[in-house]
């Protein structure tokens, strides 16, 4: 265990010597000093009044949520974006000759170092979305003298996206020693593949006549992780306190990751390097 | 103990789905007692690095068995007390000299007060310390060489595994890495070094290999391996003219210059019957030595000799 936390925390500090994850934890810091100016210019009590003036009763809980959700939504796709990126090339250049050579000479198993490099990953996701989350959980929980933690919880919901997508990049750089076919791969999932499933299954499906066709678009929903369902209603949902409406789009991303990670460990205890 | 045995040890590596098979070692077996400088020899592609990447676990055979320091491959504990030097190792370059070592004194087991203590004497003892803060890109071929040898050291093992530890180093560097491997052999550490550096290695090692296209085609004691059979040069005090030196049965005089005789001859006996001639001559005898080829010629012998189809 303590060489699974050797190696995640050198690919921590292999994350924080790029400067992409730099780039996103200083636009998270410009994102709060602006909130701090926005929100400080602000009256909570008149803000809460012209909401509901507008569209009925809203409860107050309702309302942080939408100012919570409206900073992190576009900036955690960001984040996932730019994590995809930025984490492609760690197991590409942990197998790079002369590197890989060096790692396998210690002590470690190979499974321990796979599962370093994977938690290494995650974690530095996590760190970064953690500080924009609690940032901005805290700007408006002060602003409004309300404390609720579910908001919190999204920052595990983004992780988790995250960590599916990085699943497929460990896979594939394990398998080709490349970053692009794995990056490529996760962003076909996540912008094109997740969002297009969804679609199809619950707006043109019904619409489909042929019952192979339909059952055709039901198997790939369900064997593709659904980043898209994570990140829209999952998120929404666990962050306005309503916790996880429906387990399914969780269980089946997760089941995915698994097999991604089974694969990839198996892949990497056989290789000859 | 024996640090490294191997038995029947074989790599094939399959390319275009298994249609071009490589041997890369075929039926190696080899042992290598503790406290040795095995130095093992061979062209480029002979099949060295695989050897060592095979006892590493960073490549599997595909035949034989093989121990190292008493454990079998698969058990990867016995790696907290291996050291080793890869040929064209690559560090993050984003770590500095200190944190290189630390990340490898860490994931070998090591930490706290001891490996730093342990970090700076390795710096101090490869002429480094002086970088220690300093970002491993900007280290030129020489230094990144020395930092790899201390990287090996870190955990102080009793085997060290150096491929090419010279490479890309000045002839004073090299020598400081001769002392050191020296000192570590007195420390009865064994060091596995695959070298092309013939000279270098015959200066080192206690015994050698030559490898082959996969093949151990000679292995031994560096003495006994270079020792020309029976041939010995004796010096005399004086000149010696030819009317003294009478050839017999069991004696041949391959060169007589002055006052120096080399001698072929078919028994010690027989040595010792023609040094009895020249002492009944009178002539004084300065010293005996037996003659020896160079490592270097005996390595192109045994190759050029396995090419023309007669292994060992």
């Amino acid at each position: 265990m303590k060489s699974v936390w050797i190696i995640s925390l050198a690919t921590i500090k292999e994350a924080f010597a790029r400067k992409v994850f730099i780039f996103f934890l200083a636009l998270s810091m410009l994102v709060l000093i602006i909130m701090i100016g926005t929100y400080s210019m602000l009256n909570a009590d008149m803000l809460i009044g012209s909401i509901n003036k507008a569209g009925g009763n809203a409860s107050i809980k309702e309302i942080m949520s939408s100012l919570e959700l409206l900073v992190i939504s576009p900036l955690s796709g960001l984040c996932l974006l730019l994590s995809v990126f930025a984490s492609s090339s760690f197991v590409p250049n942990m197998l790079e000759k002369g590197n890989i050579d060096l790692l396998l000479s210690k002590p470690i198993s190979r499974n321990q170092l796979i599962a370093g490099k994977y938690f290494g990953g995650v974690l530095v996701v996590f760190l970064n979305i953690f500080v924009l989350i609690i940032g901005v959980w805290l700007i408006i929980s002060l602003k409004f003298s309300y404390w609720d933690f579910s908001f919190l919880l999204s920052s595990l919901v983004i992780t988790f996206t995250f960590a599916v997508l990085y699943s497929i990049i460990l896979l594939f750089g394990v398998i080709t020693k490349s970053s692009a076919l794995g990056m490529m791969i996760a962003y076909f999932i996540f912008i094109i593949l997740s969002p297009l499933l969804l679609a199809g299954r619950n707006q043109f499906a019904p619409l489909i006549e042929n019952d192979v066709a339909r059952k055709m678009i039901d198997v790939f929903y369900y064997i593709i992780p659904k980043t898209s369902e994570l990140m829209s209603s999952g998120l929404i949902n666990l962050a306005s306190g309503r916790g996880i409406v429906d387990y399914q789009p969780f269980i089946t991303s997760l089941l995915f990751l698994l097999v991604m990670l089974g694969i990839a460990i198996y892949t990497f205890s056989k290789k000859d390097f | 103990m024996n640090v490294i045995e191997t038995s029947s040890l074989g790599k094939v590596y399959s390319s275009n789905f298994g249609k071009k098979n490589v041997n890369a070692l075929q039926e190696l077996s080899l042992t290598i007692e503790r406290g040795q400088i095995f130095g093992l020899l061979g062209p480029n592609g002979a099949g060295k690095t695989t050897l060592i990447k095979i006892l590493l676990g960073i490549t599997f055979q595909t035949s034989g068995t093989a121990t190292v320091l008493g454990s079998e491959l698969k058990n990867y504990h016995f790696k907290n007390k291996v050291g080793y030097l890869p040929e064209n190792h690559k560090y993050p370059s984003y770590l500095n000299a200190h944190q290189v070592l630390k990340l490898f004194g860490n994931l070998s087991g090591k930490g706290g007060a001891e490996l730093e203590k342990k970090i700076d004497e390795l710096l101090a003892l490869v002429n480094l310390l002086q970088w220690k803060k300093t970002k491993v890109k900007s280290f030129s071929k020489g230094m990144m060489q020395r930092l790899g040898l201390a990287q090996a050291l870190v955990n102080d093992p009793d085997l060290i595994f150096l491929d090419e530890p010279t490479d890309g180093v000045d002839p004073i560097g090299r020598k400081e890495i001769r002392d050191l491997l020296f000192n570590l052999k007195s420390q009865n550490k064994t060091i596995f070094l695959n070298s092309h550096l013939l000279s270098e290695v015959e200066l080192i090692s206690d015994r050698v290999g030559i490898l082959s296209k996969g093949r151990l085609l000679r292995e031994g004691n560096v003495k006994e391996l270079t020792e020309r059979k029976q041939e010995f040069e004796i010096l005399t005090e004086n000149f010696i003219d030819e009317i003294y030196l009478q050839q017999s049965d069991g004696i041949k005089i391959d060169k007589h210059e002055g006052e120096v005789i080399s001698v072929r001859v078919n028994s010690l006996p027989d040595l010792n019957s023609f040094i009895d001639q020249l002492r009944g001559k009178n002539i004084i005898i300065k010293s005996i030595r037996p003659l020896r080829t160079s490592l270097e010629d005996l390595f192109i012998s045994v190759i050029k000799e396995s090419e023309g189809g007669n292994l060992k």
